[in-house]
């Protein structure tokens, strides 16, 4: 079993790293986003004590999101390309493949977040061995979690580009709405409830608490620096954000190893690669 | 004792209200090659994708070295090996590569790994393109690293789906090769789909599927002996008298088209020789023509394989 996810795991590395066009856009568009927000920051975020860090800490988790989300669909591309049937046809179990592609994407999300905490370093944040510990395990929390969503959602979906332009179109506004780029003080009352149901919202809540160094803050700074969310009197404390992350983790991954195990992959229609 | 590799009975397969596959059974002996023939869409790739397990069946029972592909889908996965229609391989990596990968799937013994990767390489000629990244190779290259990737495992049954299609009559002949090399090898049985009629031919057995059903079942050498005559085109300065003793002897016959020839169809080999020996002074031309699977395939669907 280790064997075979092993092999899937290598596999998936080896192809990212000969695709490094899709590596570095990737890195480009944080970059991007690194750069425009920052004057966004400059004007909102004055409460806040390091803006620049409180952006940063939103964009690395972002990105780990976003490449786990959109890398764990490429099994459409394996479906298309036949290899796919290679897979199905061997003597491995169906969970042990779902798994390898999981663990996978999780890896290379967390590699992305890596570099943009890399750049980070030269922007001013600073991390100790503890935190930096945290974070990559956090990365990888939330890499699992979207990467289960993404094989997820790539098993049920009939077509598979127009599909993932679909998952495009939602995820990237929820990126916006969690308070990573923008401060969710910032942004008008009217759409808080979106804010308050968007997964996102946590996600990026427990990340930046860890990230920033707050543990020893009081819950009403926790509110005010927009890491904790009190609704209703009801107060959504980091910790909880984390549990979040884990329950989501719990149902995506049974989900998509659910429905990994009785998909059928002959039904997916792609564009024809012309050969 | 004669063991069947594959063992399928009363196999039907529907998509819907349509029946691709009709109530097929057949069974193939170990180390044999086995061929099914027949035209696109009558059947034959759902009637593998189904031994394969990639395809559920909607009746019948289908074995592979005893085991049900219903039920015990991990066995019979371990003892097959599957060349598809399309390329299955990963393009962007490596000859070598994809061939590691299929190792660990089919838990290869690590330390027998790459003896074997060298085996099947040496086996389709890529000794020397075994770090090329599957993408940048020919047509023919790509179905050779295809062919080896299927048996890199040792298979004791190899399906092989069209395996020759889209290839060059050169290289078609080569892949022909290696796969009886490799049959000679290692006694495996090979079950084969194509519509190319020469490649039926040098097969042990042959079923020709039609519309979902098999329309004949048999050794080629039987089919064309059931189904086919031999043709003797004769130009005979006594043609009367050939007609006449045509006509006394029962043999069917047809003046041809340019009033001088007499096609023959002779069923037995002793007339051939017969009309030989009696207008042996006369004749001015002959042309003899064994029947081809071709003409079986003709004679039972009562149409041509479209290439």
């Amino acid at each position: 079993m280790i064997r075979t996810i092993n092999a899937i795991v290598s596999r998936n590395l080896i192809k990212l790293k000969r695709d490094k066009l899709k590596l570095f856009g990737n890195l480009f568009m944080s970059g991007l986003l690194l750069f425009v927000f920052s004057f966004v920051m400059k004007s909102m975020g004055k409460g806040l004590d390091h803006p620049m860090n409180y952006l940063i800490s939103g964009i690395i988790i972002m990105t780990v999101f976003q490449t786990s989300l959109t890398n764990s669909m490429n099994i459409l591309e394996d479906i298309s390309s036949g290899f796919m049937k290679e897979i199905l046809v061997a003597p491995i179990s169906r969970w042990h493949i779902a798994i390898g592609h999981v663990i996978s994407t999780a890896i290379v999300s967390v590699i992305q977040g890596l570099l943009i905490v890399f750049i980070g370093l030269f922007m001013g944040l600073s991390i100790d061995v503890v935190h930096g510990l945290g974070m990559v395990g956090l990365m990888l929390l939330v890499g699992l979690t979207f990467s289960s969503l993404g094989l997820y959602l790539a098993t049920i979906s009939k077509e598979s580009s127009n599909f993932q332009l679909l998952v495009m179109i939602i995820s990237f506004p929820l990126t916006f709405l969690s308070g990573a780029y923008i401060p969710t003080m910032a942004l008008p009352k009217v759409i808080l409830p979106i804010v308050y149901i968007n997964p996102l919202t946590y996600t990026t809540a427990a990340f930046r608490f860890l990230t920033l160094h707050m543990e020893n803050m009081p819950n009403a700074a926790l509110i005010k620096s927009g890491v904790a969310f009190s609704i209703n009197g009801f107060v959504i404390t980091p910790l909880i954000s984390m549990g979040i992350i884990m329950l989501m983790l719990v149902i995506f991954l049974y989900l998509c190893v659910y429905r990994f195990n009785s998909a059928d992959f002959s039904r997916v229609k792609t564009f024809k690669h012309e050969h | 004792m004669i063991t069947n590799s594959i063992e399928v009975k009363n196999f039907t397969k529907k998509f819907g209200n349509f029946t691709a596959v009709d109530d097929i059974s057949f069974t193939v002996e170990e180390g044999t090659i086995f061929a099914f023939l027949g035209p696109n869409g009558a059947g034959k790739s759902t009637t593998i994708n189904t031994l394969c397990t990639i395809q559920e069946k909607t009746h019948g029972e289908l074995k592979i070295n005893g085991n049900d592909v219903t039920h015990h889908k991990d066995k019979v996965r371990n003892d097959i090996g599957i060349v598809f229609q399309e390329s299955t391989l990963d393009g962007k990596l490596s000859v070598e590569e994809n061939l590691k990968l299929h190792c660990v799937f089919y838990k290869v013994p690590k330390h027998e790994i790459k003896e074997r990767v060298n085996f099947v390489l040496k086996l389709v000629d890529l000794e020397n393109r075994r770090k090329a990244p599957v993408d940048s190779l020919s047509g023919g290259m790509k179905r050779r690293a295809e062919i080896a990737r299927g048996l890199v495992h040792f298979p004791k049954v190899l399906f092989l789906d069209e395996p020759t299609t889209g290839l060059d009559p050169q290289t078609r002949a080569n892949v022909w090769d290696y796969i009886h090399k490799l049959q000679k090898q290692k006694n495996i049985t090979i079950f084969l789909t194509t519509h190319y009629m020469e490649e039926a031919e040098i097969c042990n057995k042959v079923a020709i599927i039609d519309g979902g059903k098999i329309v004949a079942h048999d050794t080629p050498h039987n089919l064309k002996k059931q189904y086919t005559s031999t043709t003797m085109r004769i130009k005979s300065s006594c043609k009367e008298n050939l007609l006449d003793y045509l006509e006394d002897n029962n043999i069917k016959h047809k003046l041809d088209k340019d009033n001088e020839h007499v096609l023959i169809y002779a069923n037995k080999v002793d007339d051939v020789l017969k009309i030989n020996s009696v207008f042996r002074e006369s004749i001015e031309d002959i042309e003899i023509n064994k029947g081809t699977l071709n003409d079986v395939f003709i004679a039972i669907t009562g149409k041509e394989i479209r290439e």
